[in-house]
C-alpha cells in the first residue's frame, strides 16, 4: 500500500525527516509515536503534499503510484486522507456542501459517477449518527464554532464518507475526553478492512487500547528509531522516550 | 475640476423647463460656486475623477434608439426599466399596490443645496440636469418584488442624470431590486430617494456590474417610526463606481441594515460611502460590508455611523472584512463612528487579509482543486453577508450572481 524509502523532508530549509523508511501493507494499522519535534506531523503533511514541506530525497510509492509526483488533490483522489491535528475552520462554507463537493471532486478525478444529494445525505447522516453528532452540524460552516471534540469527530465523518485507501490520523486523540476517544476509535474500527490501511500518529498509548496496531514505530530526530508490536507502545507509556538516548548512545 | 464642469455642464445656464426651473438654477449656481470634488475633498479622495475628465461626453443627449426589453429575472417581479438613463413609462410592469407618477418640485429634498462643499456636487448636478423625475408610490404589501433595471447601449457615451423617489406608505412592505449594468463609457449620475412610512418595511437589493460605464449614485433612505430598511448590495465591479448610501433613522423604532459585497477584478474601482444617521434615540442599525479585490482593482469602503446628541438608547454595529487577492489590488476601508449621545452601544471592526493557506490546503487535501478551493473560500467569505436576507427566489438569484462573479 505505502512504501517509503529514505525520505528526507525539509521545512523552511531545515531538515526534519532525515532518511525515513516505512512500509504499510493493505489492511494494516501502524502507530507512530515519538517525542515532540521528532517529525511526526511533518511526515503527515509531507505525504499529503502540503506546500512548504519539501521532499529533498527518497521515494514514496502509494498503491503503485509515485505519490511525490501528485498534487495535493490528486493524492486525495488516489485514496490518501490526512486527518489534521487542528482541523481548519472555513467560515461561510456549509459542511454538507463542502463534503459533497470534495467527494464528487474525488469521484470525478477517478472517472466515477458523482453522488446525488439524496444518496449523499443518507450516507453522511448515518455516519453522524454513529459518531453521535448533531445533524444540524451539516448546515453549519465547516468546523466553525465546533468544540475541539466535534472537530475531531468531523474529521472521522469526512474519513467515513471519503473512504480512502490510507488514512493518516495526526493526533486525532489529542484534546478528546474518554467518551469522544471511544467514539472516534469505534468510527475508525468500523472502517478497518483488509484493504484499508491506517497510520495513527499519537503521543499516548491510550488510543491504542481501542485501535489495536499491527506495528508501532518510534520516530526520533526524523528517523524511525525503533519498531515493534503493540507491546512497544506499552513500554513507551511506562518508560517514556529516555531509552532512545540509551539505544543511540 | 473646472474641466469637469465644462464636460458635464456644456450649456451656460440650465434650461428653464417650467416647474423645476428655480431649483435647477439654484443647483447650478451652487455647483458653479463650489465645483466638483477633488483629491483633497476627504470623502472623494480615492475617486480618480480625472478619468471622467479624459472622457468625451456626447452633447447629443441619450439617443432615440429603440429601448430593448428589460433583462429577465428568475423570479416573478414587476419591472421598470431605465435605458440610457431614460425611463419608458409605457413599458413598466407594476405590481398591484405600486403606482408610477411624475415627480413634483415638492418631492425633491432641497436640503442637499444647503451644504456648502463640493462633496455633494454630483447631487447638485443631478438636480440641475435631470431629464425626467419619477416617483413610485407603494401601498400595502405587493406580492411581487419590483425591479428597477438600469441598462445602456454598448456605445453609450453621454452623461445622464436619472432621478427617482420611492415612497412607501405607512405599513407598506416591498422588495425593491436595483439591477444595473452597462458597457459604454458614459456617465450615469443617479439620485434615488427612498421614503419609508411608519411601520413600513423595505428590502432594497442592489445588484450591479459595469464595464466602462461610470456610475455615481446617491441613495438616501428616510426611515420613519418603527420602519425597517434593509439593503443588500452585490457589486461585481466597474471602471468607476461611486455609491453614497445614506440611511436616516428619523423616528424611534426605526431600523437600518446594510449588507454589502463587492467582488472586484481587472481595473475596477468601486467606492462605497455609507452613512447611518441616528437622528433620534431608540433606533438600531447594523452594517456588514466585504470587499474582495483581485488584479489591479481598488475597493473603497467608508462606513460612517453618526449618533446625534440626545439619541440615547441607540444601537449600532458595524463590521467590514476585506480580502486582498493580488499584490496589486488595493483596499481602503474605514469605519467612522461619531457619537454624541449617552447610553448607546456602538461597535465596529475592520479586517484586511488574504486567503488562508491552511484553509486552502485543507480543502485540497479533501480532493478539491486549488481553483475550486479558492472559489469556495471566496464564496464563504462573501456569502455570509447575505445570511440575514430572507430565504427565497431573490436571495437565490443574488447568491447565484455572486458565484458567477467569483
Amino acid at each position: 500500500m505505502l512504501n517509503i524509502k529514505n525520505l528526507h523532508v525539509a521545512v523552511g530549509g531545515e531538515e526534519i525527516i532525515k532518511g525515513l523508511d516505512l512500509e504499510v501493507g493493505p489492511g494494516e494499522l501502524h502507530a507512530i509515536m515519538g517525542p515532540n519535534g521528532s517529525g511526526k506531523s511533518t511526515l503527515g503533511y509531507a505525504l499529503a503534499g502540503r506546500d512548504g514541506y519539501e521532499v529533498t530525497d527518497g521515494s514514496v510509492d502509494f498503491a503503485g503510484q509515485d505519490l511525490l509526483e501528485l498534487e495535493v488533490e490528486q493524492r486525495a483522489a488516489a485514496g490518501l486522507f490526512l486527518a489534521l491535528q487542528y482541523p481548519v475552520e472555513i467560515p461561510g462554507v456549509n459542511n454538507a456542501y463542502f463534503l459533497r463537493a470534495a467527494l464528487n471532486a474525488q469521484r470525478k478525478a477517478r472517472g466515477e459517477e458523482e453522488v446525488d444529494s439524496m444518496a449523499f445525505l443518507k450516507m453522511v447522516r448515518e455516519q453522524l449518527k454513529q459518531l453521535k453528532m448533531d445533524e444540524a452540524l451539516l448546515k453549519r460552516a465547516v468546523n466553525e464554532g465546533f468544540s475541539g471534540g466535534e472537530k475531531k469527530r468531523n474529521e472521522i465523518v469526512q474519513l467515513a464518507v471519503l473512504q480512502p485507501k490510507l488514512a493518516i490520523l495526526d493526533e486525532t486523540d489529542s484534546g478528546l475526553d474518554i467518551d469522544a476517544l471511544k467514539l472516534v476509535a469505534e468510527g475508525v474500527n468500523r472502517l478497518r478492512d483488509e484493504n484499508r490501511s491506517f497510520i495513527v500518529i499519537t503521543h499516548y498509548q491510550r488510543l491504542l487500547e481501542y485501535l489495536v496496531p499491527d506495528r508501532v514505530h518510534v520516530l526520533s530526530d526524523g528517523r524511525i528509531a525503533e519498531s515493534g508490536d503493540r507491546s512497544l507502545a506499552k513500554r513507551l507509556e511506562r518508560e517514556g522516550y529516555a531509552f532512545l538516548d540509551t539505544a543511540e548512545a | 475640476m473646472s474641466a469637469l464642469i465644462e464636460k458635464l455642464m456644456p450649456q451656460a445656464a440650465a434650461e428653464d423647463d417650467g416647474s423645476f426651473g428655480s431649483l435647477r438654477r439654484k443647483a447650478q449656481k451652487v455647483l458653479m460656486q463650489h465645483g466638483f470634488p477633488h483629491r483633497k475633498t476627504e470623502n472623494w479622495k480615492y475617486m480618480p475623477l480625472g478619468l471622467l475628465e479624459k472622457r468625451t461626453f456626447s452633447d447629443a443627449g441619450p439617443g432615440e434608439s429603440e429601448t430593448p426589453s428589460p433583462p429577465s429575472f428568475p423570479f416573478d417581479a414587476g419591472v421598470i426599466h431605465f435605458h440610457n438613463g431614460r425611463l419608458d413609462p409605457e413599458a413598466c410592469r407594476l405590481p398591484d399596490g405600486v403606482a408610477l407618477t411624475g415627480m413634483l418640485p415638492a418631492d425633491i429634498d432641497v436640503s442637499v443645496l444647503d451644504d456648502a462643499g463640493p462633496a455633494d456636487a454630483f447631487a447638485w448636478l443631478n438636480l440641475a440636469r435631470f431629464e425626467q423625475g419619477w416617483k413610485l408610490l407603494v401601498e400595502g404589501r405587493p406580492d411581487q418584488p419590483l425591479v428597477i433595471a438600469t441598462t445602456c447601449d454598448d456605445d453609450f457615451d453621454v452623461a445622464v442624470h436619472p432621478r427617482l423617489t420611492v415612497a412607501l406608505a405607512d405599513d407598506a412592505a416591498l422588495t425593491l431590486v436595483e439591477a444595473q449594468s452597462g458597457q459604454g463609457a458614459g456617465l450615469i449620475n443617479s439620485v434615488l430617494d427612498l421614503r419609508l412610512g411608519r411601520q413600513s418595511s423595505l428590502t432594497h437589493v442592489v445588484e450591479r456590474r459595469f464595464v466602462e460605464t461610470a456610475l455615481i449614485q446617491r441613495t438616501t433612505a428616510r426611515i420613519s417610526e418603527s420602519a425597517t430598511y434593509r439593503a443588500f448590495v452585490l457589486d461585481g465591479g466597474g471602471r468607476l463606481t461611486r455609491q453614497d448610501l445614506v440611511a436616516e433613522l428619523a423616528s424611534p423604532g426605526a431600523t437600518a441594515g446594510i449588507s454589502g459585497v463587492a467582488t472586484l477584478s481587472g481595473r475596477a474601482l468601486v467606492d462605497y460611502h455609507t452613512a447611518i444617521e441616528h437622528r433620534v434615540g431608540g433606533t438600531q442599525s447594523h452594517e456588514n460590508f466585504r470587499i474582495l479585490a483581485d488584479d489591479q482593482s481598488v475597493g473603497v469602503f467608508n462606513g460612517r455611523i453618526h449618533i446625534v446628541r440626545g439619541a440615547d438608547d441607540s444601537h449600532s454595529q458595524m463590521n467590514t472584512g476585506n480580502l486582498l487577492l493580488s499584490e496589486n489590488a488595493r483596499i481602503n476601508t474605514k469605519p467612522e463612528l461619531e457619537i454624541h449621545a449617552e447610553d448607546v452601544t456602538a461597535s465596529h471592526g475592520a479586517t484586511i487579509g488574504q486567503l488562508d493557506d491552511d484553509a486552502r490546503f485543507y480543502l485540497r487535501s479533501r480532493g478539491l482543486s486549488d481553483t475550486q478551493a479558492i472559489a469556495l473560500l471566496k464564496y464563504g467569505f462573501a456569502a455570509a453577508v447575505f445570511d440575514t436576507m430572507a430565504p427565497g427566489a431573490v436571495r437565490d438569484w443574488l447568491t447565484d450572481r455572486l458565484k458567477e462573479y467569483l
